[in-house]
């Protein structure tokens, strides 16, 4: 096999180079004749040192930022964010150790156009002419190990079975107790969402219109109606299959330190039992606070991870 | 006015043309006829030639009696310029879709019935005159508003002897048109397309639809409802809606606009011309590239503007694209988001751009050489403001700051080139001075008279962000407006050529940059630039 392949080879070097003469030759044609080339880099004459940035230009740190749905205040104190997306990073982040500041940013500002996105700090050693890129969801996982945390992988072969009741029962829940029950609308994501993007009421309106149908089209995607009992008995009995795995171990799955799992369900139990909040139809969270030790689960991690509540 | 002919006088001009045909006749037959077979192949060639030589000479003579008329007539009104005249009745004809109330307006003041003192003659075509011009500023009619006079019948008993009666012959153009088309701006080029209505109350109102896509802007829809003010074409208040997406490559992202204004604008009798406007419009900085720096990121989302600017534009030059004579100044000034206009920003925005052009005389070149000396200079200021009725000001949003460099700005340096940067992205400054000066010589076989000029330039401009100066903003503006002087500023030049068509200026350099700031980026070499204001 291998003279065979070397013999290939051979055939197929000649007419490369062939082909490689023939782009040196047109390159050459078009590149910069010798003369000219010299005045080029002799131009220019004076050069002076880089011109200062605005001051809405973030300074350079050595900390990585993490951007979520935030208020300002919340922020710069690292409280959680009243996103379950960010909130879940955020509480991963924390739990294996990683250092970073919170930004309060918007859906535009991401690669992949949601939050959240870590900017990683800039230092000397990943300076590049490109400057840090930045590290989306799907990547912080990487990130972390790379930077030195240590994280158990998931084991138990039911741990895909239950995020996916995470990820479509409670989700589907949540979208519709958040952005299409009119009460919780008004008092919990205008408030949180909409206003602070912008003071404008038309701009407002806008915004609440294309949020409330993207939340109706989620919901549609996986189901031909939006049933709302439906919806709400499906995630209670979710909740009671989370409290049972749960029991009475501090931990989900038995481990000994929290994990992404215990992350992403303290995302939606935190935001659901945080008075803060102040949701007005409580039919999910009064579910919720049903389960005695999903509400203590909470508490522990916003103890440990987040200074208390 | 383009036609004038007085009733009596006009049959007497018909009666000489007549009498010419007759005499050619004559001509004609007096021909010689040749004897033989040769006779009909002579007739067939001469004939051609003859014809030639006759339809020479009718037009020759036609010309002749034309200019013999008008002359007769400037003596007619030149010798009866102060015949007392009153202008009893004022008709338009061709204008079906006009509103009478519009033409009243237009029309009354010059009425005798409406005025206490006779006119002379030479007054009266005057005012008829300006009328119609206003009534071509209009662009409701097509060119060619030609305008007669006739003495009404004297047994009419409503008429008086010095009464006049004024005819306007008008074409209407029109209502509706519909163009696609490519269009050429600084440096974009794009596809539209145009519906235009016109005249849709009969009182020279407009709507303007108008879809386009291009290079830099991917898709733009406009709305614009345009009608004069009292039948006044110089006063004219407009209303438009805006919805738009561009791309900015030079800062690594995508600008969507969707906003509305109304605007009023006015021009004054010596041609200078003013607008005031109020603007609302709804700003989203989205669709980051993946290299994006960090300050664009912070940027990103949405903004509402609330404002009202005023532009005034007094432009003297003898030619928009290669002035050789005249000064052209223009300034463009914004406040928004203060005091009861609200909004999402708050500032204060002025923009002052003036440019010169002198000729040069060539000694041992008689007369204009061709050569001229054009100097132009732009500054700026973005001042913040606090917003609303709140005490502090914020600093400004990439949306709002301005950018320097490009082909038709500062040439040499790339879009964008100048002014600070985060990475390959350009943030865009506060506070920018630029200025030119530019000597465009005609190419020495080709001439003056073409649109063609040879170019040697040299540019230079400073773009700079507000410096902190912890929360007081007038500290901060003055002294980033000393920074501008310090140091040179970024300057480069070059040569290249210059192209005037009527629709844009065409411009081939090649330049290198003499003084840089480190980050700032520069083109060495050749650089093209298409544009209608360049610096």
């Amino acid at each position: 096999m291998p003279p065979t392949n070397s013999a290939q080879d051979e055939d197929t070097t000649s007419p490369q180079t062939s082909f490689s003469r023939q782009t040196s030759r047109v390159r050459n044609f078009f590149s910069v004749p010798a003369p000219v080339k010299t005045l080029f880099n002799s131009v220019p004459i004076l050069t002076y040192p880089p011109n200062e940035l605005p001051q809405r230009a973030p300074k350079s740190t050595r900390i990585p930022i993490l951007y979520v749905f935030s208020t300002k205040e919340d922020a710069a104190a690292g409280r959680p964010s009243f996103n379950p997306s960010c909130l879940k990073w955020q509480a991963f982040l924390n739990i294996v150790g990683i250092n970073h500041r919170l930004a309060s940013s918007n859906n535009h500002a991401s690669p992949t156009g949601s939050l959240p996105f870590l900017l990683p700090a800039s230092t000397s050693s990943n300076a590049s002419p490109d400057g840090v890129k930045p590290i989306t969801s799907n990547k912080l996982i990487k990130y972390a190990k790379d930077h030195g945390a240590v994280i158990e992988e998931p084991t138990n072969m039911r741990h895909e079975a239950y995020q996916s009741l995470l990820d479509h029962r409670i989700r589907s829940a949540w979208l519709y107790t958040l952005y299409l029950e009119p009460k919780n609308f008004s008092s919990v994501a205008y408030p949180l969402y909409i206003s602070s993007i912008s003071s404008n009421p038309l701009v407002r309106a806008s915004i609440s219109y294309q949020l409330r149908a993207a939340a109706e089209a989620e919901l549609l995607k996986h189901s031909s109606i939006i049933d709302t009992d439906d919806l709400y008995s499906e995630a209670d009995k979710a909740f009671e299959a989370l409290s049972i795995l749960l029991g009475n171990d501090p931990w989900f799955f038995g481990h000994e330190k929290p994990t992404l799992f215990d992350a992403s369900i303290f995302a939606y139990t935190q935001l659901l039992l945080d008075e803060n909040m102040e949701w007005k139809e409580r039919k999910l969270c009064r579910a919720l606070r049903r389960r005695e030790n999903l509400v203590q689960h909470r508490e522990r991690l916003l103890v440990r991870y987040f200074g208390g509540p | 006015m383009s036609a004038v002919f007085l009733g009596r006088f006009g049959t007497w001009v018909n009666n000489t043309k007549s009498s010419s045909r007759e005499c050619d006749d004559e001509l004609e037959m007096a021909s010689p006829v040749d004897q033989g077979d040769d006779l009909f192949e002579s007739l067939r060639k001469t004939d051609e030639k003859k014809l030639e030589e006759k339809v020479k000479a009718l037009a020759e003579k036609e010309a002749a009696y034309n200019e013999k008329a008008k002359e007769r007539l400037m003596d007619l009104i030149g010798s009866n310029s102060t015949l007392p005249v009153t202008i009893s009745s004022i008709r338009l004809i061709g204008a079906k879709h006009t509103r009478r109330s519009f033409l009243d307006r237009l029309f009354n003041p010059i009425l005798s019935a409406n005025r206490d003192a006779p006119y002379t003659l030479s007054e009266a075509l005057e005012q008829v005159g300006s009328a119609a011009d206003r009534l071509r500023k209009f662009d409701i009619y097509h060119e060619g508003i030609s305008m007669f006079i006739d003495r009404p019948s004297p047994t009419d008993p409503s008429s008086t002897p010095t009464d006049i009666d004024v005819y306007l012959q008008a074409r209407e153009r029109g209502r509706i048109s519909l163009k696609t088309g490519t269009d050429l701006g600084n440096v974009e080029g794009s596809a539209y397309g145009e519906l235009h209505w016109r005249n849709i109350f009969g009182g020279a109102e407009s709507l303007n639809l108008n879809a386009s896509a291009g290079t830099r802007t991917r898709s733009a829809y406009q709305a614009t409802f345009d009608t004069p003010i009292l039948s006044d074409p110089d006063k004219r208040v407009s209303i438009d809606a805006l919805s738009s997406s561009t791309l900015k490559p030079w800062a690594s992202h995508e600008e969507a606009l969707k906003g509305a204004g109304a605007k009023y604008s006015w021009a004054t009798k010596s041609g200078t011309t003013h607008q005031v406007g109020y603007t609302g419009i709804w700003r989203q900085v989205t669709g980051l590239a993946a290299n994006a720096s960090p300050s664009v990121r912070n940027d990103a989302g949405d903004s509402a503007k609330s404002s009202i600017s005023h532009t005034w534009v007094a432009d003297r030059r003898n030619h928009p694209f290669i002035p050789t004579r005249g000064y052209l100044m223009k300034t463009v000034s914004e406040i928004a988001g203060w005091g009861p206009l609200q909004g999402d920003v708050a500032f204060w925005k002025s923009e002052i751009e003036t440019s010169g052009a002198i000729p040069i005389p060539i000694p041992g070149i008689k007369g204009d050489s061709g050569v001229s000396f054009t100097a132009g200079l732009r500054a700026g200021m973005l001042y913040p403001l606090p917003l609303g009725f709140t005490a502090s000001s914020q600093p400004s949003r990439i949306n709002d700051r301005f950018q320097l460099g490009g082909p038709t700005d500062v040439r040499g340096f790339k879009i964008g080139g100048l002014g600070p940067r985060d990475g390959t992205d350009a943030l865009g400054g506060d506070i920018f001075a630029a200025g030119s000066a530019n000597l465009l010589i005609p190419f020495p076989r080709v001439g003056k008279d073409t649109p063609l000029r040879l170019q040697l330039f040299a540019n230079a401009g400073r773009l700079l962000a507000l410096k902190d100066r912890g929360g007081n903003t007038q500290r901060s503006v003055s002294s980033t407006i000393a920074q501008l002087g310090d140091g040179l500023p970024s300057m480069a030049a070059g040569f290249g050529a210059v192209y005037a068509h009527p629709v844009a200026r065409f411009e081939l350099n090649f330049s290198l940059p003499l003084v840089m700031r480190r980050g700032e980026e520069a083109r060495k070499g050749l650089q093209f630039g298409v544009g209608i204001n360049f610096l």
